[in-house]
């Protein structure tokens, strides 16, 4: 599995990325008028000191009190300690985000935002982040349309549709950040679909200090995950494994036990029993050994995505975490030699990356209409699983797995043609 | 959520307790107001104080209160404001009550936020209205801590909200978890332990920061003359604390000489302009009857004017040569309803709109009531000299024989006593002039010794007799005070054949080193005599009271008049403080506004002038001296200059360790080897360009161990050896390019 996934850099607040030469023409502007992405809006407490310095202001004037000009030039005075203030708290905040893959649909995600304040001795308070996950979309791509012509209801229900896609949430920051420390938030969620999924930082604000104004502005800060496809439930109903040869076949596939097949480069993730450490410590780099398998029995899946066998998306969806849980349970058993997606080369599963880099491509993948490894017949194509299988895996038909409907919304898996589980 | 703690934090419970602390302190500070207010609320007050100090003491007593009696409070509330309202028909002193009741009650339950924002608002209310009412001094004082207690309020509030912030909200009603066990030492000691010396420091310098804006704003925003005046100040009536009236009985005057408060602030453009000995004019009393001097309602119709509404009065006397006097005199509430003056005078102008009427003979300006708010006004070319010229008085006097008994003129003639007293009083009168027939100065000056052989005393005895009191008291040989030398010299004038009357007002002041200002206190009230000169045709000023010199021609003005008075005491100090307030912020307008700018602009101009001079002046003298022959002493003193540019730069340089390091100076990096060896190895890590992710964790340990509290540290070593690993690493990877 791989490491936590973080952004590369620490984003920072904007009172920092925006630094530019100071002029006072730009400082004056900066003051009246809220940069890009930024939104100031007053709170009820801001309000009511709005309404009370104009009711000074106006009682001032029209008495040529001086009190009441000391008045409101002490609630004006506030009014910029308090974004003076703000802008002190947002400054020279840096944050970026976490994740741990694997994501799974329909599982629990930790979304950690690290959060970290580079300021000399002052600290940060009372800050809240704005979340959000949405999938990217896979489809084609979208066509410029008119809204004058779309009729509200279709409005509301694509508005509608793109909230119910995407998941929100709202951390804050409820204890000091004090100068130069760290400190993490986690948002869960449940992803709802497999794919490529955005978690984007989409707002950061705060009330601070007197909370009187509410100061948000947007991040480009965005971390880009697949999520795999949601385990499902399946039945196994007797695998017909191809005869094993006499005296065992030793295989090209890397394994557990066996013998030395190759060195290579230490890569995340591997064991650190299998690190060969004098041939780390001639190439002065880490090195590990790469073993073969003993055994030689497997299995091959292939998936074939053909709209024409899979006409109900939803069934479509069953198919594909259907697969993604019996490649993993193949794998986890030592039995999953290579997987393949339609016409595409088939991937030696060896080691867990291998399957990772599998679970990604089902993760994305597509009913398409183009007919892949020819339209299997009535008897046995459309029923079993049958066609074509790509280039690398014809000559290895033994212990094949296919998948074909299985009445209406479920989904069988075949092993050479015959039916080994159901979901 | 997982944090690095560097100080330990307060904990929710703990800020709601300092929430409720600051609550109670803004409550507090707001109904203080009353003391000098000067509304009767000191009941109210006095409640609010216990009960809000009480339920600071003691948080969890609120709780005590049964849920159904704040049901209740609102009505009540609504049904005391009518109540109030009906009995004294005062509607600003009832909006007051009104205020502080809230405030009371809001210091003595459970606050929600919209509540913490309604103390902070009524509070602002409350001292607003004191300080539009009174101009005081206080009001500047108290406005600073207030807005320095709601912001940290506000802060502390903010804290709140945002650590409750998805949180579960605590079950309304009931005793709050955080009202249950308050220690306020604790919680104090907790304070300390969590304060940072350079974030308060910060934050003082942040609130001078709001004060100074402030102050600029204060001298920035436009000002447009709208020549509306009376605010608030038409919804409050005032009585006179002091005995100026149109009535006065003996003991009045020395009653207000017992008060040692500013009565009066008077700013001089020309101090020389200032008499040696300046005799203040309020209030004139012609009428004496039943043993007491007062304005008499003929005097009163006949001398002042109808009323006038204005900013601006012509006074009698013409304008002269020269550059053109300005006395500015800042009258401060509840002295008089009368203006203090020195004489007749060109032109006087308020700084607001007056309700006034104008006795041009008489030299005496009256407002309408008696101003509730300190009350500026700037007289323009004012007479200082001790006679005021009376034409029309002198006419009347002429024709006296045509006029009605009941003349103004005539009664100013007037005894007042019976026959008995009139010719005892005949009878003094011969013996002060021997019969014969005296000028009206000479008059004076010998009736002022006659009365000399009274002492003065300020708790005199008037014997017991039948007869007039004030004849009783000049028969004998009992000491008196200024209205009784006045009043007996007034009755023996008129005995002779001289109209005289009373005036009151004030003597002498003394002049404030510090704010360049005259200031008139209560304990200068006085009272003297005029006495018309039929020669002169104008009133001639007398004061027979012992000591005061006041029938001597008043000729000596200028800096030694003034030496004489000058005041240097601490209450100077502080009256200084209210003169400045006075003059810089209270009567702020758009002439001083100008002014300010011009002032402002004129300083700069000379400081930026005086600053050139002064460096080529320098340039100059440097280039004499290097000219010069040179020697050991010079080369060692060229050298020790040097060193010490040397010594500062490096001590700039190191500026930031002393000032941000942790203790300043006590676990400077420069002191501390792991700070100097954790620097060194974020130096050499930082050489790498950016980061690769394993060099962060140990980055992040280096840092805390270079910046951090000693407290928070990791153990140093097994960091240093990480550091070690990774720079060899980020070496090594330099060589080696990952596949």
């Amino acid at each position: 599995m791989a490491d936590v996934s973080a952004s590369k850099e620490w984003d920072v607040s904007a009172a920092r990325s925006q630094r530019r030469r100071f002029t006072w023409n730009a400082l004056l502007w900066a003051m009246v008028y809220p940069q890009r992405g930024q939104r100031i809006m007053p709170t009820v407490s801001g309000t009511l000191l709005i309404a009370l310095a104009l009711g000074i202001g106006s009682a001032a004037y029209n008495s040529a009190n001086n009190i009441l000009f000391i008045t409101l030039s002490l609630l004006l005075a506030c009014l910029i300690l308090s974004g003076v203030l703000s802008w002190l708290n947002f400054r020279s905040v840096a944050w970026r985000l976490e994740l741990a893959p694997p994501l799974r649909a329909g599982h629990e995600v930790v979304v950690g935002l690290g959060l970290r304040n580079r300021k000399t001795f002052l600290p940060t308070y009372g800050v809240w982040f704005d979340l959000v996950a949405r999938a990217v979309d896979q489809g084609p791509p979208a066509v410029a349309e008119s809204t004058i012509t779309g009729k509200g209801l279709d409005l509301r229900e694509m508005l509608a549709k793109a909230a119910a896609e995407e998941a929100r949430g709202q951390l804050f920051l409820r204890e000091r950040l004090d100068p130069w420390g760290m400190t993490r938030l986690e948002w869960r969620f449940q992803p709802a679909r497999r794919g490529r999924l955005r978690v984007e930082l989409a707002g950061v604000g705060s009330l601070f200090p007197f909370g009187f104004l509410r100061k948000t502005f947007s991040t480009e800060l965005a971390e880009e995950v697949t999520v795999w496809p949601a385990p499902v439930e399946y039945r196994r109903q007797g695998v017909a494994v191809a005869p094993r040869t006499a005296g065992g076949e030793r295989t090209t596939r890397a394994g557990s036990a066996g013998d030395l097949q190759a060195l290579r480069r230490y890569a995340t993730g591997d064991s650190h029993r299998l690190i060969h450490w004098k041939a780390s410590a001639r190439s002065r780099q880490l090195l590990v050994r790469q073993l073969a398998a003993e055994s030689a029995e497997g299995y091959s899946l292939w998936l074939r995505t053909d709209e024409a066998i899979w006409p109900r998306p939803e069934q479509f969806e069953l198919l594909v975490s259907f697969c993604a849980t019996l490649a993993e349970d193949l794998f986890r058993e030592g039995q999953l030699v290579a997987a393949a997606v339609d016409d595409e080369a088939p991937m030696p599963i060896r080691r867990v990356r291998d399957l990772e880099l599998f679970l990604d491509r089902l993760a994305v993948v597509q009913r398409h209409n183009e007919n892949v490894g020819g339209v299997p017949s009535p008897r046995e194509g459309s029923m079993r699983g049958g066609g074509t299988p790509p280039t690398g895996m014809a000559g290895k038909r033994k212990n094949m797995l296919t998948f074909a409907p299985d009445g209406a919304r479920g989904v069988a898996a075949y092993a050479d043609g015959e039916k080994t589980a159901t979901a | 959520m997982q944090m690095e703690k560097k100080r330990p934090q307060l904990s929710l419970d703990e800020l709601h307790q300092l929430k409720w602390l600051l609550g109670g302190v803004l409550v507090l500070l707001s109904v203080w107001t009353v003391f000098y207010l000067e509304f009767d609320a000191w009941t109210l007050m006095g409640l609010a104080t216990v009960a809000v100090s009480a339920a600071l003491v003691r948080p969890d007593w609120p709780a005590l209160v049964p849920a159904w009696t704040h049901r209740l409070v609102f009505p009540a509330v609504v049904a005391f404001f009518i109540g109030d309202l009906w009995v004294t028909g005062e509607v600003l002193p009832a909006v007051v009550r009104l205020d502080i009741l809230l405030l009371l009650y809001r210091g003595v339950t459970y606050r929600q936020k919209r509540d913490d924002l309604q103390v902070i608002v009524l509070g602002l209310f409350l001292i607003v209205v004191a300080g539009v009412l009174t101009v005081s001094l206080v009001f500047a004082a108290q406005i600073l801590v207030f807005t320095a207690c709601a912001l940290g309020f506000l802060l502390v509030v903010t804290l709140v909200e945002s650590a409750e912030k998805g949180a579960a909200r605590p079950v309304a009603g009931g005793l709050p978890a955080w009202a249950a066990h308050v220690r306020w030492r604790r919680l104090w000691a907790r304070v300390r332990e969590v304060t940072d010396w350079r974030v308060v420091a910060l934050g003082a310098a942040l609130f001078a920061g709001v004060v100074a804006v402030s102050a600029l704003l204060f001298l920035a925003i436009p000002r447009f003359q709208l020549e509306n005046s009376l605010f608030l100040e038409r919804f409050a009536s005032k009585k006179a604390r002091s005995g100026f009236n149109e009535t006065i009985k003996f003991g009045d005057v020395t009653d207000i000489q017992q008060d040692t408060s500013v009565a009066v602030s008077v700013d001089v453009t020309d101090r020389t302009q200032i008499p040696a000995n300046p005799y203040w004019r309020m209030l004139v009393l012609d009428e004496y009857r039943d043993g007491t001097f007062r304005l008499s309602a003929l005097l009163r119709r006949a001398a002042f004017t109808r009323e006038f509404t204005d900013t601006a009065l012509r006074g009698a006397a013409r304008p002269v040569l020269g550059e053109p006097v300005y006395w500015t005199f800042y009258l401060e509430s509840g002295i008089s309803r009368y203006l203090p003056l020195l004489g007749s005078f060109e032109q006087l102008r308020f700084r607001e709109t007056q309700n006034f009427r104008f006795g041009e003979e008489l030299g005496l300006v009256a407002l309408r009531e008696e101003p509730v708010t300190m009350t500026a006004y700037r007289v323009e070319g004012q007479s200082t000299g001790g006679t005021l010229p009376d034409p029309a008085f002198a006419k009347g006097l002429r024709e006296r024989k045509k006029s009605t008994p009941k003349s103004d003129t005539l009664l100013m003639l007037k005894l007042g006593v019976d026959a008995a007293d009139r010719a005892n009083l005949e009878q003094r009168v011969r013996e002060i002039t021997g019969g014969a027939e005296l000028p009206a100065a000479e008059f004076a000056r010998r009736a002022d010794v006659w009365l000399g052989r009274h002492p003065y005393s300020l708790s005199p005895r008037i014997p017991d007799g039948p007869g007039d009191p004030l004849v009783r008291w000049m028969n004998s040989a009992e000491g008196g005070h200024c209205e009784l030398f006045a009043g007996s010299f007034v009755l023996l004038a008129r005995a002779a054949g001289f109209p005289a009357r009373v005036v009151t007002g004030f003597k002498g002041g003394t002049w404030n080193a510090y704010s360049g200002n005259f200031t008139l206190r209560n304990s200068d009230a006085h009272a003297w005599c005029e006495l018309f000169d039929r020669s002169t045709g104008a009133w001639l000023r007398a004061d027979p009271t012992l000591g005061a010199g006041g029938t001597q021609p008043d000729g000596a003005k200028g800096e030694a008049a003034l030496a004489r008075r000058t005041d240097r005491s601490w209450s100077a100090r502080f009256d200084s403080l209210r003169v400045f307030w006075y003059r810089r912020i209270v009567n702020f307008d758009q002439r001083s506004q100008v002014e300010t700018l011009k002032a402002v602009k004129e300083a700069t101009e000379n400081s930026g002038r005086q600053l050139r001079a002064a460096l080529t002046a320098m340039v100059e003298r440097i280039k004499a001296w290097l000219a010069g022959p040179w020697d050991v002493r010079r080369a060692a003193k060229l050298l020790a200059l040097a060193a010490l540019l040397a010594g500062a730069g490096w001590a700039w340089r190191n500026r930031r360790s002393w000032i941000f390091g942790s203790g300043a100076g006590r676990h400077g990096a420069k002191e501390d080897p792991v700070r100097r060896e954790a620097g060194a190895w974020l130096r050499r890590i930082s050489d790498f360009g950016d980061l690769i992710p394993e060099a962060l964790g140990v980055t992040e340990e280096l840092q805390r161990l270079r910046f951090g509290a000693p407290g928070t540290w990791p153990e140093p070593e097994p960091v240093f050896q990480r550091a070690r690993q990774a720079v060899r690493e980020l070496r090594r990877r330099g060589r080696v390019t990952p596949a």
